[in-house]
């Protein structure tokens, strides 16, 4: 009886498996093929840029020689006439652009010099009429930058905005309005991308822009352990005992309580990260990634003292020493106010590693 | 199962360690995404020490400011802005009245002039957010009448302390300055200094003349003159002015001068019996070595900075492109692959990138490249640009840039190889063919 029932159960389950996959790993039916075409986007500028807006002067790159037109090459050029060449006079003029010296043979110079004036004539090089060729990325020229490269581009504020991470739409008195609305002031994104807010219009800052970094407590003292029933006092001992374990570094505190949440961390890396200006790196610096330590002060200020590289990489001592200066300024400006963090957790980020990896800004 | 126990709890532990360690440590994070924008940097005007020094104080710090701000790199805070004033150069700095500003650099200097006409500028350069200074003082000494030598001067010490790399500024463009209508161009040799200033010719109109290029030494310039009728490589001399053919083959046509590293050695084009191609030869003339034999058109050569390659124009495979040999020749590497074609190839002083130029769908380019071809970047577009040329420091190319039209004209622009910063360099009329020289000694 139970055999049969094994047999009837096993059996059913090889049936439901095979049902279910069996023709997974049986199906021999290839996918029915599909036609794909590939479509690019591209604006109107890219368009534009495609579409030879005139005829372009032809261009021999230091020699006259006339170069068969390709597909791919819609550029006009000059009519070859390689069976008759011209006698040429002295060139005197410079009638075509070239990149470089184009010489005019002598006599049996196959083909005119692009330089000279007095060639016969050229005649009107015709426009290729090719449909637009979508660049490739890297094809594509890059157009001219703004000022201020930011992960986020921001129009110009107003000018009497204040920098802030949001956007907030300023509140005016009401007078019709019942109820008094408390006035505020606008805020915005620091500009970027547009133009740069001089100095002069950056109101400057009274608060301190330094502050002491908070003194260790000191170690409590072992307890002695009276060996001698009564040791003689010595003031002088005592004092340098005194000295010894004032100055004895206390061990690292460990961090207490819970740790920041992830949207902490992340408002610290982007406050950060709006001071790290890599644009006057050179290109070794802007290629080596330095992990530098602070420590913070209770009111999120970074002690400007303690600031240190710990290590780096991807460059040589000089890059990382331009790398470090730049992750300092970029500490020290966005901290001058006090980052945003949460007190309660002082002990979580009273000391800071950060990375400074410009890897994405390279290609930027 | 008994595998299963043993991941599970090698899983566990290892998340109990990772927890314990995150609690253990500092807080870390990292930082990816930054800002690229101009440094703010304060140039106070400089400190005359004596009543001689007074024009020369004030111009000295506008010439340092402006080649600071013209690389793009950095932005010159108004002095409007100034909370504090540099009275004294030996008096402390006050960071604060600076950081107040977001001056994130300064630079102080003071100059005297004795009664011989001897002049010093001495200066220093601030870590304003680090409170220190960025080095030790330095100071120039020099002729009044070279007060703008040592502006630049001052000027790429700074450049190099903030950025790491060498400057630029205190170095010379030769090229050709173009006069008269579009279809009876006047040409002649001028040299200046990098922004524009002290212009001056070395040939005049009588002749055309093309392609000039400096000497490693800055001393010398080969170029190619049509002063016969037909294309001629010359040498001439910046300082006497004096110049030369180069005794290659006298029944040849040359041109597409170019110096090797030693000073000594030059390439060119040499075309003979309507076939043109690359040879090597020394200033004297001597010792001409070819080095392609193809019936194509072969042209534009260029050293590496080491000299041991040449990188080159050449149309073999049907359309022009850039290729790489040995410096004696040999097969050649063909390094540009894209849609177009490819001209002037220049190798960059740091050695890492070629320069070129560009043609593809009716647009003219100045474009990058790796050495062996590879992440090829396009720094400009118009109409027509052409004929690259690398700043000293290999950070900045020069070019000619036409504007369509019948009164289209020539004029130098610059642009970083980020391709930021395009900018027209100042020139009287019409300008064409650059050649940066080597930072001057």
């Amino acid at each position: 009886m139970k055999s049969g029932t094994y047999i009837s159960g096993i059996g059913h389950g090889f049936f439901i498996l095979w049902a279910l996959f069996g023709g997974f790993f049986l199906s021999t039916e290839k996918p029915v093929p599909l036609q794909a075409t590939d479509v690019s986007l591209i604006t109107m500028a890219e368009f534009a840029a495609l579409t030879p807006p005139d005829v372009p002067p032809v261009v021999q790159f230091d020699d006259p020689q006339p170069v068969e037109a390709t597909p791919e090459d819609t550029a006009p050029e000059v009519a070859p006439t390689p069976d008759e060449p011209p006698v040429l006079p002295v060139p005197d003029e410079v009638a075509a652009p070239e990149l470089d010296v184009s010489p005019p043979e002598p006599e049996v110079a196959p083909e005119p010099p692009v330089e000279d004036e007095e060639q016969p004539v050229i005649p009107t090089p015709p426009v290729l009429e090719t449909p637009p060729v979508i660049a490739e990325p890297d094809e594509v020229a890059t157009p001219a930058p703004a000022p201020r490269v930011a992960p986020e581009p921001a129009a110009a504020p107003e000018p009497d905005t204040e920098v802030a991470e949001t956007e907030t739409p300023p509140v005016a008195p009401d007078e019709t309005a019942e109820t008094i609305s408390e006035e505020t002031p606008a805020t915005a994104p620091q500009e970027a991308a547009t133009e740069i807010v001089t100095e002069a219009e950056t109101p400057a800052s009274a608060a301190p822009v330094r502050s002491m970094r908070p003194t260790a407590r000191p170690a409590r003292p072992d307890p002695v352990v009276a060996q001698d029933p009564t040791p003689p006092s010595d003031a002088v001992a005592d004092a340098v005992a005194e000295a010894v374990a004032s100055t004895t570094p206390s061990p690292p505190a460990r961090p207490t309580g819970p740790p920041l949440t992830g949207g902490e961390k992340e408002g610290l890396r982007v406050a950060v990260q709006k001071c790290w200006n890599v644009g006057s790196l050179s290109s070794e610096a802007i290629s080596t990634t330095v992990v530098v330590a602070v420590a913070m002060g209770r009111d999120g200020r970074p002690d400007t003292g303690s600031i240190k590289m710990l290590s780096f990489s991807g460059g040589s001592d000089g890059a990382a020493g331009q790398a470090f200066a730049a992750a300092r300024r970029a500490i020290i400006r966005c901290g001058a106010k006090g980052y945003d963090l949460p007190v309660e957790k002082y002990s979580q980020w009273q000391d800071i590693e950060m990375t400074f990896n410009p890897e994405k800004m390279r290609i930027k | 199962m008994r595998l299963i126990k043993s991941v599970t709890l090698a899983l566990v532990c290892l998340c109990a360690a990772q927890i314990a360690t995150a609690q253990n440590g500092p807080l870390r994070i990292e930082i990816t995404e930054g800002v690229i924008e101009p440094l703010p940097v304060a140039v106070p005007d400089f400190i005359a020490e004596n009543p001689a020094a007074q024009d020369v104080a004030v111009n000295i710090a506008r010439v340092i400011a402006s080649d600071l701000s013209g690389t793009g790199l950095f932005r010159e805070i108004p002095h409007d802005a100034f909370i504090s004033q540099i009275t004294s150069f030996s008096s402390p700095v006050q960071y604060s009245d600076w950081k107040a500003i977001n001056a994130q650099a300064l630079v102080s200097g003071a100059v005297s002039v004795a009664s011989d006409g001897r002049m010093t500028v001495k200066f220093r350069v601030f870590d304003v957010f680090s409170d220190t200074p960025l080095g030790d003082g330095l100071q120039f000494g020099g002729t009044t009448g070279s007060w703008r030598r040592i502006a630049h001067k001052v000027a790429d010490v700074v450049y190099s302390r903030i950025t790491g790399e060498g400057g630029y500024f205190d170095s010379r463009v030769v090229f050709v300055s173009e006069s008269g209508p579009k279809n009876k161009r006047l040409k002649r040799l001028a040299v200046m200094d990098y922004d524009g200033a002290n212009l001056q010719y070395l040939t005049d109109a009588s002749a055309i003349v093309l392609a000039p290029r400096f000497s490693p030494a800055g001393d010398r310039v080969l170029y190619t003159s049509y002063e016969t009728g037909f294309p001629r490589v010359n040498i001439l001399n910046v300082g006497t002015v004096k110049r030369r053919a180069l005794d290659v083959q006298a029944e040849a046509l040359t041109f597409a001068p170019r110096f090797g590293p030693d000073g000594n050695t030059v390439v060119l084009s040499l075309s003979q019996g309507g076939n043109t191609d690359i040879y090597k030869t020394t200033v004297n003339g001597g010792d001409l070595q070819r080095l392609t034999s193809t019936p194509a058109i072969e042209t534009a050569p260029g050293f590496s900075p080491d000299g041991k390659r040449i990188v080159f124009e050449s149309d073999r495979s049907g359309t022009q492109q850039l290729y790489v040999m040995g410096a004696n020749g040999g097969e050649a590497t063909r390094i540009s692959f894209g849609k177009g074609r490819y001209g002037t190839p220049v190798w960059s002083p740091r050695g890492d990138l070629i320069a070129f130029t560009k043609q593809a769908n009716g647009r003219f380019h100045i474009g990058v490249m790796r050495t062996d071809g590879s992440e090829e970047r396009l720094l400009t577009a118009s109409f027509l640009d052409e004929g690259p040329t690398w700043s000293p420091n290999g950070r900045v190319i020069m070019f000619t840039r036409e504007s369509k039209g019948a009164a289209g004209a020539r004029a130098l622009y610059s642009v970083d190889i980020t391709g930021r910063n395009l900018r027209r360099v100042s020139t009287e009329g019409a300008a064409s063919d650059p050649a940066w020289s080597p930072l001057l000694k």
